[in-house]
């Protein structure tokens, strides 16, 4: 049975129709006997169906691929086009987390994200690895704010690699960052925040993770 | 298992009437302003539904005899905003101009003009403003269920406030926790009968009624609610993982920066939905009345709406 509903499958379609103009992969990484690949797997075989340009390749995480992508844990998608931007989802993208997956793909299919000139110019001035891991519940409204912007931050600069984390699948990983409430945003390892923040704000703490 | 997309649609400048906030109120009014043909664009910062989509089940609204989703409600009440031709600004509304015969409405990303402005920015879960509560948010205080059960499960949990809330998220949280401990002000439960009933059936919770929250306290994390029997003065620590806090809203009223006349934090209107500026309405949650439901904020909406169809038809 189809997991998405048929109007939200035709208003996808007429999206991506307008703002795909660059091929998009969408790389799916699996292992045997994990929980969700299955469910995953399948959220992403019919989103790639709605657009040409989307193509859908699935790998084993021991694969070459997985290694030069630095994948380790499952289910992982990576969105990428020319080039790998660093976007990357853990765990489920689906409740709330489905339209980070659907932003993501458009913004690398257009080429372009909204972040504000301001933004983009402080991004490019970056010039140290930024890991951004974001943490959320599929059930958290709040959530996709925050992954979106990790995302788009990873796609304006090469060192920025934005994280999103569904912490359900990766209770222990949970765990050992000290998540009790969502969004909760790791950056570098070191330096965190919880809540939802507007982009200057949490380009603000960025900057400061990075001691900037 | 839902996917929730955020539609997107083409945004004019100008625009007959423009709502702030996409939950109950703020939808119902603008289902009614389209209805009367006039344009009209709703600003939402988070996702269309509210408050009212973190909850997990409402089950007072008619019409759903099996109760609903907050998030599906929410998106049924877009979908029809939508069919109306009601458009869409997913942003923030970080300040206004009200006063004179052109509104002006700002966000993040723009500038807006209007005839007439709603402001449907509802109420929140409102901090019980003690010691250790802003400390532990995030490390054990939370007030989403539906965000953050999952990090719940098999711990120990007090839910703070007895009203429908507190019980129907503590309902909920019953799927993942280990136990609830209930905490109320009042030496009664103001939630609604059938839901305090069916709370009780589980052995896993407790209730402290008639006491007040004194202190949050922990070292890293949330390790109990320091609290105190209103009647014989008796304190007491309850030992929890976790607490979640459903007492009391608090209106989203920041943004009109004392641009308006507030009462307790809260939009005050005449029974038409009329502020106390001309083309300026007020529905909802953000209003000051009596009872906060999805009900009311629907029938608020109602009038609000037909209220903004008159102004604009110059009646």
């Amino acid at each position: 049975m189809a997991l998405l509903r048929d109007e939200d499958r035709e208003y996808l379609k007429k999206e991506f129709e307008k703002k795909i103009r660059n091929p998009v992969k969408v790389l799916f990484f699996e292992k045997e006997g994990c929980e969700n690949c299955d469910l995953v797997k399948q959220i992403l075989t019919e989103v790639s169906e709605l657009h040409p340009e989307i193509h859908l390749s699935i790998h084993d995480v021991e694969s070459d691929e997985a290694k030069t992508h630095g994948i380790e844990l499952t289910p992982a998608v990576v969105i990428e086009g020319e080039k790998d931007y660093g976007i990357r989802f853990y765990g489920v993208p689906a409740g709330y987390e489905f339209n980070s997956l659907i932003e993501g793909i458009m913004d690398v299919g257009a080429g372009e994200v909204e972040l504000s000139e301001e933004t983009r110019k402080k991004l490019g001035e970056l010039d140290k690895p930024v890991v951004i891991k974001v943490f959320v519940t599929t059930g958290c409204p709040y959530c996709p704010g925050a992954v979106r912007l990790a995302h788009m931050f990873a796609f304006v600069n090469d060192r920025i690699k934005g994280e999103m984390i569904e912490a359900n699948s990766f209770p222990e990983l949970a765990n050992r960052y000290g998540v009790y409430a969502v969004p909760k945003v790791i950056i570098n390892e070191e330096h965190s925040f919880e809540g939802s923040l507007p982009e200057s704000e949490f380009l603000k703490e960025v900057i400061k993770a990075v001691g900037g | 298992m839902e996917f929730f997309i955020k539609k997107e649609n083409e945004k004019k400048r100008e625009y007959d009437a423009l709502v702030i906030g996409a939950g109950p109120a703020g939808l119902t009014a603008a289902i009614y302003i389209a209805r009367g043909r006039f344009s009209v664009l709703v600003f939402e910062k988070v996702i269309p539904g509210g408050l009212a989509a973190t909850t997990h089940l409402i089950e007072n609204y008619p019409g759903f005899p099996e109760g609903v989703e907050g998030e599906e409600l929410g998106r049924l009440m877009e979908k029809q905003a939508r069919n109306l031709g009601v458009e869409f600004a997913m942003e923030e509304v970080v300040d206004v101009e009200l006063e004179g015969e052109k509104k002006r409405v700002k966000t993040r990303d723009g500038e807006y003009e209007g005839k007439a402005v709603v402001i449907a920015t509802g109420s929140s879960h409102k901090k019980l403003g003690v010691p250790g509560e802003d400390k532990f948010t995030g490390k054990g205080v939370s007030y989403c269920a539906t965000c953050d059960a999952p990090f719940y499960k098999d711990k120990k949990i007090a839910v703070v406030g007895c009203g429908n809330s507190g019980m129907q998220e503590g309902l909920y949280l019953l799927r993942f926790v280990r136990s609830i401990d209930f905490i109320e002000y009042f030496p009664y439960i103001p939630a609604d009968r059938i839901l305090q009933e069916r709370v009780k059936k589980h052995e896993n919770v407790k209730f402290h009624l008639n006491h007040q929250v004194l202190e949050i306290v922990g070292d890293e994390r949330v390790e109990g609610v320091r609290v105190k029997k209103r009647d014989t003065g008796e304190e007491k620590v309850i030992e929890v993982d976790g607490v979640f806090i459903f007492a009391g809203l608090s209106p989203n009223t920041a943004f009109l920066n004392g641009k308006m006349e507030l009462e307790d934090g809260y939009v005050v209107t005449d029974e038409f939905m009329r502020t106390s500026i001309p083309g300026v309405f007020a529905c909802g949650d953000v209003r000051k009345k009596v009872l906060r439901q999805v009900a009311t904020a629907v029938g608020d909406g109602a009038v609000c709406g037909a209220s903004v169809v008159e102004y604009l038809e110059g009646r």
